[in-house]
């Protein structure tokens, strides 16, 4: 039962955790031809995607673990699962396609490396 | 092994450094050359009476769109098409509204020699500027070289780059998290948008547009008979498709579509809320827009709030 309860309780604090490890304002370095694409992670599950200042992506995300689900206002409601993979002290965030059925937002997400800001 | 560290860090201090110099130099041609391109955006040297400027049709206090449903060109001669805003363009796959060109440059080159715009071959375009002193030793201060169809282009191109605009309400509601930014009514109409309105479905993305081409329902090859991007294509599917716009300051840019044809937001709404009650024999209409909306007065003033509020404050 003890052995349960702290599975459970680690459980709880790993997804804590991550969450709290994606919370806050990400971007990326400007491309070649100088975007920069960027998402906002709200504690409220809720995120702002945006290139150039100028927001272009709205939606709603979960974490459990490693994973990143959400669905966004493009994609026809479609969910999108990804690999969250931190580096470089965790100040850098890119993601790995785990199940997305929609192209032109996989093809994006695979691409997006981003550095947190705040 | 210090030795060699030092020496390491050294050279990344000398790299960093030559970046960081490439950059700035970059970033100073790039303004120089957007001034040039204002002047020369606003200046009736480029037609053939000397009568209009780019400006005269992408007028900067409507979004640099025309106020006209066709533009008026040298010797009072009409264009074809909407004149569509020239800003929030620097994301643009495709320009003109059938996408015949894929660069600013490509484009910004095109009205100079169209007949019904400004009529100047671009060697006489050239010349001009050339006997101009004003614009020869302009030329020469931001490229070297004397004014020629290449930088003329990038010069235009360069000033049509910085007109971007990202500070709208909408844009302080969502990127700046102010969400007393925008009003009740804006964020209803954000969530219609979305969902029953069906915008976003083509309307998606930065500047509130997927970068695609579609029928919305405008062509019936009778009174309607622009067959936009087919023309481009020479592919039957794309009769009657023309470029999504972008969105932002849309409520500056009336009137409305290709052929200018809705005066103001609400017959914009109200044509796609049912597109048959307004036009009842299209052709290859997009599937999208098969079905009424059934928006009710309220939603239709929702959505119309949310689309005043990409207005950017520089206007």
């Amino acid at each position: 039962m003890r052995i349960i309860a702290i599975y459970v309780i680690a459980m709880v604090v790993l997804a804590f955790n991550e969450k709290d490890k994606l919370t806050g304002r990400w971007q990326s370095p400007p491309s070649v031809t100088g975007s920069v694409t960027g998402v906002v992670f709200k504690p409220d599950n809720t995120f702002e995607g945006f290139v150039n200042k100028k927001p272009f992506v709205t939606g709603k995300y979960r974490v459990q673990d490693d994973l990143f689900s959400f669905t966004d206002n493009g994609c026809n409601g479609a969910e999108g699962i990804y690999k969250m993979v931190f580096f470089s002290n965790e100040d850098s965030l890119r993601f790995e396609p785990v199940s997305d059925s929609c192209t032109e937002r996989r093809k994006g997400m695979s691409k997006l490396v981003m550095g947190r800001v705040n | 092994m210090k030795a060699g560290m030092k020496k390491g860090s050294v050279i990344i201090l000398i790299s960093v450094f030559i970046v960081l110099l490439i950059s700035s130099f970059n970033e100073k041609s790039a303004r120089k050359a957007a001034t040039l391109g204002e002047l020369l955006f606003s200046d009736p040297i480029l037609s053939k009476d000397r009568s209009i400027s780019c400006a005269s049709c992408h007028i900067p206090g409507f979004a640099f769109a025309d106020t006209a449903a066709f533009s008026t060109g040298v010797f009072g001669r009409k264009g074809k098409r909407n004149s569509p805003s020239a800003m929030n363009v620097l994301l643009r796959r495709n320009l003109f509204w059938d996408g015949r060109v894929n660069t600013l440059e490509e484009q910004a080159l095109a009205p100079i020699e169209n007949p019904d715009e400004m009529d100047l071959s671009l060697d006489s375009a050239i010349s001009r500027l050339k006997q101009n002193k004003f614009y020869n030793d302009l030329f020469q201060e931001v490229y070297n070289i004397a004014p020629s169809v290449q930088n003329l282009a990038a010069a235009i191109a360069a000033f049509e780059r910085t007109l971007e605009t990202s500070d709208s309400p909408f844009d302080n509601w969502k990127f700046s998290g102010d969400s007393n930014a925008v009003s009740a009514s804006v964020k209803r109409g954000f969530e219609l948008f979305n969902t029953k309105g069906k915008c976003i479905q083509c309307h998606f993305g930065a500047d509130l547009t997927a970068n695609e081409f579609r029928n919305i329902g405008l062509f019936n090859g009778l009174d309607l008979n622009d067959s936009g991007r087919a023309v481009v294509t020479k592919d039957a599917a794309d009769i009657g498709k023309f470029k999504t716009p972008a969105l932002r300051n849309v409520a500056l840019t009336a009137p409305y579509m290709h052929n200018g044809m809705f005066k103001t937001l609400e017959e914009v709404i109200e044509f796609y809320n049912d597109t048959k009650s307004v036009v009842g024999n299209p052709v290859n209409k997009d599937s999208i827009l098969m079905n009424p909306l059934g928006l009710n007065a309220e939603e239709k003033k929702d959505l119309k709030a949310f689309l005043e509020s990409l207005t950017d404050k520089r206007f």
